[in-house]
């Protein structure tokens, strides 16, 4: 195509369009009704010192709730958990899921066994989830520890989700087996969106697997490999219902997530306008997190 | 195709929402009725996290005789999930949609009551329903001088054996007359330990509810009135249950380690397979005992443990009448009918929970016959009373951010008793404890 | 064929493949060895694969005590219709996203951030109080908006990165040879948007079949319970847990999203293109 017919065809392109609102329209109305008015009324909460209860009035304090909140070394404890497990835990998924999608892609016979399996932990409701690896973890009657005894590990009776010292790793691990789902799938379409020429052209130039991976699949993926390891992480951060099924966040507050800690916060103990301002800081700290990331990742590639 | 398609697709959209909306019920508010004439038809809300099978059946049985009885005034019971009763509640306060009889227990209402939302009970309570519990009950429903539940069934923690294993031992049970003391269960645990099974095993993976309640034992009552403000020690008297149990686990080694880091349920299969002689929990643990236990096997619950005395913290389930309900006193009238004695037996037998009122008790003497040890059950009933703590505010927030991981912290065998003693201390300050 | 692999490659990716096999199909053993065991059988200390005395108590009790079906039917309806409802809403809105710059893309992107990254417990009493407001509490077509709009954070994103690996060049030679906006999106676009589509009604489907918080908070009778709701009635308090029948319900609960799954997965394999773009 010469430089002239390219331009004529944006142009008519632009032309006939009517505008990026006529897409965007039926999306609106419920978007703003039901997710931004509310998320506007509880970022505004962390500057009130709101509380729970009947008709109570409540008073802007403005930052009074952030400088509380810098010398609440329990709250930004939980943060550092919640930074640790939201990064391990991303990574674990996304590896597990990209090997599990470029394995899907090959060809191997009972793939359709673990292309089913592959979707199991999406499937199944995550409180049962927990509730299944609780008994996994048990030190006597678990299967964990029964297949360690059986092949021979002395394991004794470790209590994975009581121990100081595993209850952690523990917990990381079933985060990563209940979020792999939505990163196979994901990566899955991703794969399928890349141009088999290329892959071709590569194999017949001689390349081998290692290097067509590292040359055409990586950067190919490289905007679905971002788009859901930033939501990877960012839902990470955010869950607490599967830790607090397995462990409430203990031993001694060694799974405390933020998203439990400020939950309590606002729930258990009433304290609206105090949590709302710990929901504040961490929207924050992982935009600045993501802008990080993502900008790492643009310089990377070009 | 495709336009056949997405015109089915448009068809199937709209059959579902119809579909969804057909079923929309709008959201009944508490109390349709006017206030104005007594005799206009009234509907209550009963909003209730009975999950047991025989709790839910009595519950069942005690509205439909209600509205068979009482015409004018309907119950209609509302299912809420017995893990999630704080948040549901709480936002149906906060939004307004309340019940008009609400079920919780003592240990929450308490954050309700100071938040306004629990109806001041005291002038509404009938005079024989107050008399038919014991005012150290009574205490544990009381905030801000004002009553705002009425106590229904608890719980005590007691000790299960395994009969048999102590029968070979030659050791005797206790009777209700001369328990053990704390002492003796010690002795009796070092006793029982060989080399292939423990003395005791105890689930302790959330130790502060058990701690700060079996410390009454001792009078350890961690928190005292000084000079108008509340503040917490950790004296002789409060560091006593937990170096028992430290002690057992670590120094004598006949209570298993590991069980400190699981759940009540979860030690029961190693009881059953009789890894431990003795286990400690809920005294709700028999439900486990009779349906789950291997057949032949001998179980027993011992009456409560000895330390200076057998107190323990009550924490009753509670019936509360909400501010926003608009008929406090036809509510109330349903609560008197769900206390009278054989109803509150039968909803007692079916969460395997100890009733508060002694009439109640009696019935539940009176239909188990005493057996799966309802006996000891009913007479541990009095020894059961308010802690300071069940009233302070700041107690949810020290429970769980200072209590629970320092106790699990100090049984895991991480930080000294020293060094729990000034967590404790210091963690009420950080909490904004007053 | 492209590849030639060594025997050392391929016996890697079975034993790979062994490995995943093993990983993701325990639970569902589990589940199903578990729903046929009685409630002495459940507490043994080496439990067996196999039931020593197998019994159909559980099903009964997970039928009979509870509304399952009902539940079922409420769930089912409510995934399908937030997954239809979702494609067809963001699909649009992606296109747009993708493919117009504008003050409007800025402010998606940011409202998408923030409402994935603010915890959704606190927002949760606003929400409750505008639903009181519109009259949508206790009903499911109240929770079937919600579920839509909590949807499209992720939806949108997803979409609208695989919308944007399409070349505009393939739109721009379209136009150019006269076809009009609607075709090119019908003929050209949303063939390629195929998986991406699936993704997207995957994920969908699955926020409504286990959501559960949203659905305490704004569900009350019990003929409108979902799923995930039901499931919680046989999880009684203090860690006491009705194992058989919770594992008979969950056992029904995983099923129909599995036999979904399938069925996507038959539409991902045979709706495909050979490749991505055509030359």
């Amino acid at each position: 195509m010469t430089a002239a017919v390219a331009t004529r065809g944006r142009e008519s392109i632009r032309r006939i369009r009517a505008g990026p609102l006529f897409f965007l329209l039926p999306a609106l109305v419920p978007v703003v009704l039901f997710s931004v008015l509310p998320l506007i009324e509880g970022i505004y909460l962390g500057f009130t010192d709101a509380k729970a209860g009947l008709n109570v009035d409540l008073a802007p304090n403005f930052l009074d709730n952030y400088i509380r909140l810098l010398s609440n070394d329990l709250f930004w404890q939980s943060f550092q958990i919640g930074i640790i497990w939201a990064v391990t835990t991303t990574f674990l998924q996304y590896v597990l899921g990209l090997g599990l999608s470029i394995l899907m892609e090959q060809r191997l016979r009972f793939l359709w066994i673990v292309r089913i399996l592959a979707l199991v932990p999406w499937a199944i409701p995550p409180v049962i989830v927990a509730i299944m690896w609780r008994l996994v973890y048990q030190p006597d009657i678990g299967l964990l520890n029964q297949a360690l005894r059986g092949v021979g590990i002395p394991i004794g009776e470790l209590n994975w989700l009581a121990d100081f010292n595993t209850a952690f790793p523990a917990v990381i691990v079933v985060g990563a087996w209940a979020g792999m789902a939505q990163t196979t799938v994901a990566l899955t379409a991703g794969l399928k969106g890349i141009p088999i020429e290329l892959h071709e052209a590569a194999a017949s130039d001689g390349a081998t697997a290692w290097q067509r991976f590292r040359h055409i699949t990586w950067p190919q993926l490289r905007p679905v490999t971002d788009a859901i390891v930033s939501l990877n992480f960012i839902w990470n951060f955010n869950s607490f219902g599967l830790v607090y099924v397995l462990t409430e966040g203990g031993p001694g507050a060694k799974t405390m997530v933020p998203a439990l800690f400020a939950y309590n916060e606002g729930f258990k103990y009433g304290h609206f306008g105090y949590a709302a301002a710990m929901g504040n800081v961490m929207v924050l700290v992982v935009l600045a997190l993501l802008y990080i990331y993502l900008r790492s990742g643009r310089r990377g590639v070009e | 195709m495709k336009k056949h398609l997405r015109a089915s697709i448009a068809v199937l959209v709209v059959a579902i929402l119809t579909a969804a909306c057909g079923s929309t019920t709008p959201s009944a508010s508490p109390g349709a009725s006017t206030a104005a004439s007594p005799a206009a038809p009234v509907t209550l809300q009963f909003a209730s996290f009975a999950w047991q099978k025989a709790t839910v059946d009595a519950h069942n049985k005690i509205v439909s005789d209600w509205n068979a009885a009482h015409p004018n005034i309907t119950v209609k019971i509302v299912t809420i999930d017995v893990n999630s009763v704080h948040d549901k509640l709480l936002t149906t306060f906060q939004g307004g949609t309340a019940a008009d009889i609400v079920h919780d227990e003592s240990a929450d209402i308490g954050g309700f009551s100071g938040q306004g939302f629990l109806a001041d009970l005291t002038p509404l309570i009938p005079a024989e329903l107050k008399s038919d519990i014991p005012q150290g009950i009574w205490d544990t429903v009381t905030f801000g001088g004002k009553i705002t539940g009425v106590p229904t069934i608890l719980q005590t923690y007691s000790v299960f054996v395994n009969k048999k294993m102590l029968a070979d031992a030659g050791v005797t049970l206790p009777t209700a007359a001369s328990p053990w003391t704390w002492d003796k269960f010690s002795q009796v645990s070092k006793q029982l330990t060989t080399g292939d099974r423990f003395g005791v095993g105890w689930g302790l993976k959330s130790p502060a509810a058990t701690v700060m309640s079996m410390s009454l034992n001792f009078d350890g009552k961690f928190f005292y009135n000084e000079g108008g403000k509340n503040v917490v020690k950790f004296g002789t008297a409060e560091q006593q249950v937990l170096k028992r149990i430290y002690d057992m686990a670590y120094a004598d080694k006949s209570l298993s380690p590991t069980t400190l880091g699981q759940s009540g349920p979860e030690i029961l299969p190693g009881f059953f397979a009789g890894k431990y002689a003795m286990i400690v929990g809920g005294n709700y643990v028999a439900q486990q005992m009779v349906e789950q236990a291997p057949a032949g096997f001998d179980w027993a619950m011992l009456p409560l443990l000895k330390g200076d005395t057998q107190a323990q913290s009550a924490n009753p389930q509670t019936l509360s009448i909400s501010t926003q309900s608009k008929n406090p006193k036809e509510a109330m009238q349903f609560i008197a009918y769900y206390m009278q004695a054989n109803n509150l037996a039968s909803v007692a037998i079916g969460d395997w929970l100890i009733p508060v009122s002694a009439s109640a008790g009696k019935a539940v003497t009176t239909i188990t016959g005493g057996k799966n040890s309802w006996d000891v059950n009913v007479a541990s009933a009095p020894s059961l009373k308010i802690a300071p703590f069940q009233t302070l505010e700041a107690y949810a927030q020290w429970k769980t951010q200072i209590a629970q991981p320092g106790f699990q912290q100090y049984l895991a065998n991480k930080i000294d008793l020293a060094t729990l003693g000034t967590q404790l201390i210091d963690g009420w300050t950080k909490v904004g404890g007053k | 064929m492209i590849h030639r692999r060594s025997r050392q490659a391929t016996a890697l990716q079975y034993i790979a493949l062994l490995g995943f096999i093993a990983f993701l199909s325990f639970p569902l053993l589990w589940m199903l060895s578990t729903s046929f065991k009685g409630p002495r059988e459940l507490v043994a200390l080496i439990p067996s694969l196999i039931p020593v005395s197998p019994t159909l108590e559980n099903y009964g009790t997970a039928f009979g005590e509870q509304d399952l079906v009902q539940s079922a039917s409420n769930s089912l309806r409510l995934s399908l219709g937030n997954a239809m409802l979702t494609v067809l809403v963001a699909l649009p809105a992606a296109y747009g996203l993708a493919r117009f710059a504008s003050i409007l893309r800025r402010l998606t992107m940011g409202w998408i951030l923030v409402s994935q990254i603010f915890p959704l417990i606190l927002i949760i009493i606003p929400l409750f109080l505008i639903l009181k407001t519109l009259r949508l509490l206790d009903s499911l077509s109240g929770l079937l908006i919600v579920y839509l709009v909590w949807s499209l954070p992720f939806t949108l994103w997803m979409l609208q990165t695989y919308v944007k690996a399409i070349p505009i060049e393939l739109e721009e030679a379209a136009s150019i040879d006269g076809a009009g906006r609607l075709r090119i999106l019908r003929s050209i676009i949303l063939p390629l948007l195929a998986p991406g589509i699936v993704v997207a009604a995957l994920f969908a489907f699955i926020s409504g079949w286990n959501e559960f918080f949203f659905a305490l908070v704004v569900l009350q009778s019990q003929e409108h319970f979902t799923l995930p709701l039901t499931l919680a009635r046989f999880i009684g308090s203090e860690g006491v847990v009705r194992l058989g029948p919770l594992a008979a319900a969950s056992l029904i609960a995983t099923l129909p999203s599995l036999v979904f799954f399938a069925i996507i997965q038959r539409h991902l394999r045979s709706g495909l293109l050979a490749g991505g773009v055509k030359g």
